[in-house]
């Protein structure tokens, strides 16, 4: 791994559904270098307050430029999303593993949950063209979704919302489950990234199904390199810790304790 | 006007007077292709225990208002003999001088681990990093305790000729028998300071930040703590001082050193900054250029009756 220190340069700021800004980055070293779920750690304060980076996953990139997609939260996606165009943005990256692609035959199912659909939209990017798949997003409603009208269109992706408002009504596990059943048996490989709830239910569907899946994990975070040890995540079997920001952010499902109380 | 940065520590001279505070950059690799390692002195790596540590419970990181963190890594390293093993190969020899941060619970678990480390040719020296609970003497802070430094520092001494750092904690009720104790037994650098203990709540959860609860408080919010102990210990001893805490720009060290300190430590500033090194070095060098001082070195205890 060798990120790069790069200021990048905002070109343009949309804001894709209340509190989901999208920033479209000019960044050709971090965008060139960036595979899918990926992230670039960004400091969102010219000083030092608030003092730590946001990690953000890289989103569809090319042509050099990235962009970040993110839900505002707190101080930080706050100031970020205060970036304009002409901003500088500073970032190191690309940090971390990435999504593996599946072997010849295998039909990858990307499955997201709210915010967590940015790694996915560049892995389905990234995929070979023409490749069968899937694209699943659950929110909790068409008020908040985290991709606009014409690229859910666009992209094909099935969306799943707790109200009903758009799509299926229920979880984006549920309509997953469904899909596998359509599927019938063909082989599938499941790529995930969402908030801890989902990924719970996901390691249990793929548990009870044998599917083999990998998902994108977001925890606290400190300098993004593997050199503080802050990002530590409980491995599946409980003996020590693997850590986010280089052994993942993506890992083997199987690999990684995805239980309620690992992920608070 | 050129400044020359160089600075001797005893038997030592390093190219400039910053060095890297442990565990805020791994084992020495991990930022290598985002810090400008000339710009350093010498890293001095996590701290390494006999044993592998796995560490605390996460969350192990939160923020404060103001610019601090707080941090409950728990001390997690690879031990000792996993530190020979698969690190040494990757540390930037050559580049800077690179100096062990070494933990323990006991005096014995200091010695073991320099003893095996002194089979590695290239380490420039140690720093003992004294901030932890004495399992001994009920969980107290041994750097707290001006006995037991004395005690670790003598053995420790024994077992290496090389260049010898120690660290302490801020939680100290007087800094001046302790920083004594450490200095008569040997020690040819005082690092001061190490984190305070501090916590943080999410009002809305009600629950910690942090998995352990507490943790260590670093960052800008703790620089006035360590400038006044750099200074006390300073009036202390004739030791060499290393200054840690809250360094984020170059006038922060020029503070250090006025205070007496000699070598500057940057921490938590990698998480926000990975070019610090060379832009402090920076900051530091237009200050002496305004002041018409061509020597960093001679910045060191020139603070001056108010
Ligand atoms: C590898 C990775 C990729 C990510 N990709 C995205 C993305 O593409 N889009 C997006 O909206 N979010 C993403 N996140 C989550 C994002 O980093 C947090 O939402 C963000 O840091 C919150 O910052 P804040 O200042 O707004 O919130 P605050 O709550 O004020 O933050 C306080 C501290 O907690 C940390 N923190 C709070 N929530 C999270 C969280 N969920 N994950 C990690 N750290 C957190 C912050 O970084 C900060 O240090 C990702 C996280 C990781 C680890
Ligand atoms: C994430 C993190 C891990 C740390 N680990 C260690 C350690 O292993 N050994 C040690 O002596 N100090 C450790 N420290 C303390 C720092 O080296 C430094 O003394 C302290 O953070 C104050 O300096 P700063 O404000 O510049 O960070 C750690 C600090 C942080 C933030």
């Amino acid at each position: 791994m060798s990120p790069v220190a790069e200021m990048g340069i905002v070109e343009e700021q949309i804001e894709i559904s209340e509190g989901v800004v999208e920033l479209t980055v000019r960044a050709p070293e971090i965008a060139g270098l960036s595979r899918a779920g990926q992230f670039v750690h960004v400091r969102v304060s010219t000083g030092f307050d608030p003092f730590l980076r946001r990690p953000m996953s890289v989103g569809p990139c090319g042509d050099g430029r990235l962009k970040l997609i993110f839900a505002i939260r707190g101080r930080g996606t706050r100031l970020l999303a205060g970036k304009l165009p002409g901003n500088t943005v500073d970032m190191i990256g690309p940090l971390g593993r990435g999504f593996d692609h599946p072997e010849e035959g295998v039909i990858p199912l990307l499955v997201a949950g709210g915010i967590g659909v940015v790694p996915l939209l560049l892995l389905n990017e990234q995929l070979p063209v023409g490749l069968e798949r899937d694209f699943l997003l659950g929110v909790r409603s068409r008020t908040v979704l985290t991709v606009t009208d014409s690229e859910i269109e666009r992209r094909h992706i099935s969306v799943a919302t707790d109200d009903g408002s758009l799509g299926y009504r229920g979880d984006v596990v549920q309509l997953l489950a469904r899909r596998l059943d359509e599927l019938d048996g063909r082989k599938v490989n499941i790529y995930g990234c969402g908030p801890g709830p989902m990924l719970t239910f996901l390691k249990r569907l793929c548990q009870e199904r044998s599917i083999p899946a990998q998902v994108s994990l977001e925890v606290p975070m400190g300098c993004g390199v593997g050199a503080c040890q802050s990002c530590a995540v409980l491995k599946a079997d409980r003996k020590g810790y693997l850590l986010v920001c280089q052994d993942g952010p993506v890992f083997d499902i199987d690999a990684v304790d995805l239980s309620p109380e690992a992920l608070p | 006007m050129k400044v020359d940065t160089t600075v001797r520590m005893g038997s030592l001279e390093l190219r400039t007077p910053l060095l890297t505070g442990s565990g805020t950059f791994g084992y020495g690799d991990e930022f290598h292709t985002l810090v400008d390692y000339r710009a350093l002195g010498g890293i001095v790596t996590k701290s390494i225990s006999a044993h592998p540590r796995p560490g605390n419970p996460p969350p192990r990181i939160c923020e404060t208002p103001g610019g601090g963190i707080i941090n409950s890594i728990g001390l997690a390293n690879i031990g000792v003999d996993g530190f020979i093993a698969d690190k040494v190969s990757a540390l930037p020899i050559g580049e800077t001088r690179v100096f062990i941060s070494v933990v323990g619970d006991a005096v014995e678990e200091y010695v073991t681990v320099v003893e095996k480390l002194e089979q590695v040719d290239w380490v420039d020296g140690y720093e003992l990093n004294l901030s932890c609970p004495n399992v001994k003497q009920g969980g107290l802070d041994i750097g707290g305790d001006w006995r037991a430094v004395a005690a670790i520092v003598r053995e420790v001494r024994a077992a290496t000729g090389r260049f010898l750092a120690v660290k302490l904690t801020p939680h100290q009720p007087r800094i001046a028998p302790v920083v004594e104790a450490a200095a008569g037994e040997g020690a040819e650098a005082l690092t001061l300071t190490n984190t305070l203990v501090g916590m943080a709540v999410d009002v809305e959860r009600r629950r910690p930040l942090l998995g352990a609860v507490t943790g260590g408080y670093s960052g800008p919010p703790l620089k006035p703590v360590a400038l006044a102990m750099v200074w006390q210990a300073a009036q202390a001893v004739d030791v060499p001082i290393w200054a840690s805490g809250g360094i984020v720009t170059g006038l922060d060290g020029v503070e250090f050193l006025l205070a007496g300190a000699s070598g500057l430590q940057l921490g938590s500033v990698f998480f926000a900054d990975t070019k610090a090194p060379g832009r402090i070095l920076q900051e530091m060098c237009d200050y002496c250029e305004r002041h018409g001082i061509t020597r960093l070195a001679d910045l060191t205890g020139k603070l001056e009756p108010l």
